[in-house]
């Protein structure tokens, strides 16, 4: 145990001092290795880890996902998604934040990317909260949010990876984000209603569509709906693998930015050298974690930890619920994939030894991504809002935050007492 | 010298990241409609990975784009932190450059063994040897900003989420 626990000080000290988390990890994964097991095995280890997690095929699934998320991102399909959207609810007090909401909902069901979401939304429906006279923070809160809803719709970079690294089942994992995701993006709105209601100067009421116009909308998202049937449905309907949903995914976005003439082929270079290289640091950060995880197991750290906790005498649901509250409060300093692939080592076997799904524990995982993603000071999706939008600043964007992470940890809450939001769409799967 | 790196890579990765998704486009179409597979897809695709990841392994370090911790930064004096970034840099190289070594014998031993793939008796060794150069590249890439601070990126947040 206390090897164990100094290779978690001696992570976060080399994080601090700005080693970047991979090799943090996996300097010290291989330095305990070696001090406990010996020098020899430990290089072993990390040259089979290596060759195993590059010669993989079912990581492939990796950035074949990241691929389609940003060859749909280039394709511009969000504007149509905005434009429904709106032409439906942009007249409500709010409707324009409503309308990014579930813009970002529908963005998320072809793209697995928080960020990408938030960034695509960004450009989509910031000019257009600004033209009406929406209040910055109320704009930049509202794509922030938004866009953490593409993790937990399917599909989902991030359950890819816990997929991968718990050995839980991909397909599961995104059935289980579907009732959780659309429930996550109601108590958006239920937010956006609130802030609204508070202050009506933030979001003043669009204009209202006909039904001519907003079947016209409809008819513009045909392209979103035939790619969520293909990939989503072929994984979910067991015609094809997460990993070959994946790929016709990714050549099926590709063939619609080609179709809607926005690839050349310098941007076609572009999307795939972005993609390789969001795999490549995805990957150095797999390996690595592997590596510590390797040397975590080695020691008695999980067995003393399940031991310990069940000598505590806490009920089951107290622990996950402990686990959660440790996560949203690392959340807001950490990076959310790293303090992931740190704790899953230690978390993961206790939660299924207590009985509990890993594909519900999987999905609070992204719950918990979804609020460290938009919660101040370390955002990603806050920072990423900031670089796009330098003009609204900093502050503003996190005043527009706080009751949208409220609103996330509510939905967290019913989703730590209600597993079966989460478990019943899976249960169908064979 | 950074052009021809993100020029050479960047087609590698892009090339091979393509060819990944054409393979798994045509394969399950083959398979689904034609009841037809490419033969031996699985393991073309395995040898792609391999190519996508450590041909980008170098562009991401070119650009800063490894997950880095910097909440400290506005309490360190500039000094302080120029030196502390230096001393990151380096332990980055060695890592690098110790890992590319270690790759480089694992395809020593493959080429001794005749190491192939399983159907289409592909030699893995040149794959590793070629991860070994390519690790061993994004270690002089960290050991140039290691010396010289002033051409080294700011670091990103990744890309990840």
């Amino acid at each position: 145990m206390t090897e164990a626990l100094i290779g978690f000080a001696a992570i976060f000290v080399l994080a601090l001092m700005r080693l970047p988390l991979a090799f943090a990890m996996g300097l010290v994964g291989i330095v305990g290795i070696g001090l406990t097991r010996g020098w020899m095995p430990a290089l072993a280890s990390t040259a089979q880890v290596v060759h195993e997690t590059g010669f993989a095929y079912t990581l492939s699934v990796i950035p074949l996902f990241i691929l389609m998320g940003n060859f749909v991102a280039k394709a511009g399909l969000a504007h149509e998604l905005f434009h429904a959207a709106y032409s439906f609810i942009g007249h409500l007090r709010g409707g324009l934040a409503h309308a990014t909401i579930a813009a970002c909902a529908g963005f998320g069901a072809i793209c697995g990317s928080s960020i990408a979401t938030a960034a695509t939304m960004s450009k989509v429906a910031y000019p257009s909260m600004k033209k009406l006279g929406y209040s910055d923070s109320l704009s930049t809160g509202v794509i922030a949010a938004g866009g953490t809803l593409g993790i937990m719709i399917p599909p989902s970079t991030i359950m890819v990876i816990y997929g991968i690294v718990t050995e839980t089942n991909i397909g599961k994992l995104f059935a289980a984000g579907v009732i959780p995701g659309i429930m996550t993006a109601l108590l958006l709105m239920v937010a956006v209603i609130f802030m609204t209601f508070l202050d009506p100067k933030h979001a003043p009421a669009g204009e209202k569509s006909t039904w001519s116009q907003r079947w016209a909308a409809l008819r513009g998202i045909w392209g979103v709906l035939l790619l969520v049937i293909v990939v989503l449905g072929g994984i979910y309907g067991g015609v094809f693998t997460a990993t070959e949903g994946a790929g016709i995914g990714a050549a099926g976005a590709f063939l619609f930015a080609l179709a809607r003439r926005r690839l050349t082929v310098q941007a076609t270079l572009e999307v795939l050298v972005e993609s390789a290289r969001t795999t490549a640091m995805l990957f150095t950060l797999l390996i690595a974690a592997t590596i510590f995880a390797n040397f975590v197991n080695f020691t008695s750290m999980p067995n003393d930890l399940k031991e310990w906790i069940t000598h505590l005498g806490l009920s089951p649901l107290m622990v996950v619920a402990a686990m959660m509250v440790i996560y949203v409060v690392l959340g807001t300093v950490m990076e959310e994939l790293t303090m992931v692939l740190l704790t899953i080592p230690l978390f993961f076997p206790i939660v299924v030894a207590l009985g509990f799904d890993p594909v519900w524990f999987g999905v609070l995982i992204v719950m918990v991504i979804q609020i460290g993603l938009i919660s101040p000071p370390v955002g990603m999706n806050l920072f990423v809002l900031n670089t796009l939008l330098p003009k609204v600043g900093l502050g503003n964007i996190f005043r527009g935050t706080w009751p949208f992470v409220f609103m996330q940890i509510v939905a967290l809450g019913i989703l730590l007492a209600v597993p079966s939001l989460s478990l019943w769409l899976p249960s169908f799967m064979n | 010298m950074n052009k021809l790196i993100e020029k050479f890579c960047g087609l590698l990765a892009a090339g091979a990241l393509f060819a990944i998704m054409a393979l798994t486009f045509f394969d399950v179409g083959g398979r689904k409609i034609l009841s037809d597979s490419i033969p031996g897809s699985l393991e073309l695709t395995e040898l792609l990975m391999v190519v996508v990841i450590f041909a980008a392994l170098p562009l991401v370090s070119l650009r800063g784009e490894h997950i880095v911790f910097d909440s400290l930064d506005h309490y360190l004096a500039d000094s302080v932190r120029k030196t502390q970034r230096a001393i990151m840099q380096g332990i980055c190289a060695v890592m690098l450059l110790a890992l590319g070594y270690l790759m480089w014998q694992t395809g020593d031993q493959f080429l001794e063994t005749g190491e192939t793939t399983a159907q289409l008796k592909i030699l893995k060794a040149p794959f590793m040897y070629g991860m070994a150069v390519l690790c061993v590249l994004a270690g002089l890439i960290h050991l140039r900003f290691a010396f010289k601070p002033s051409v080294a990126p700011d670091d990103g947040e990744g890309v990840t989420l």
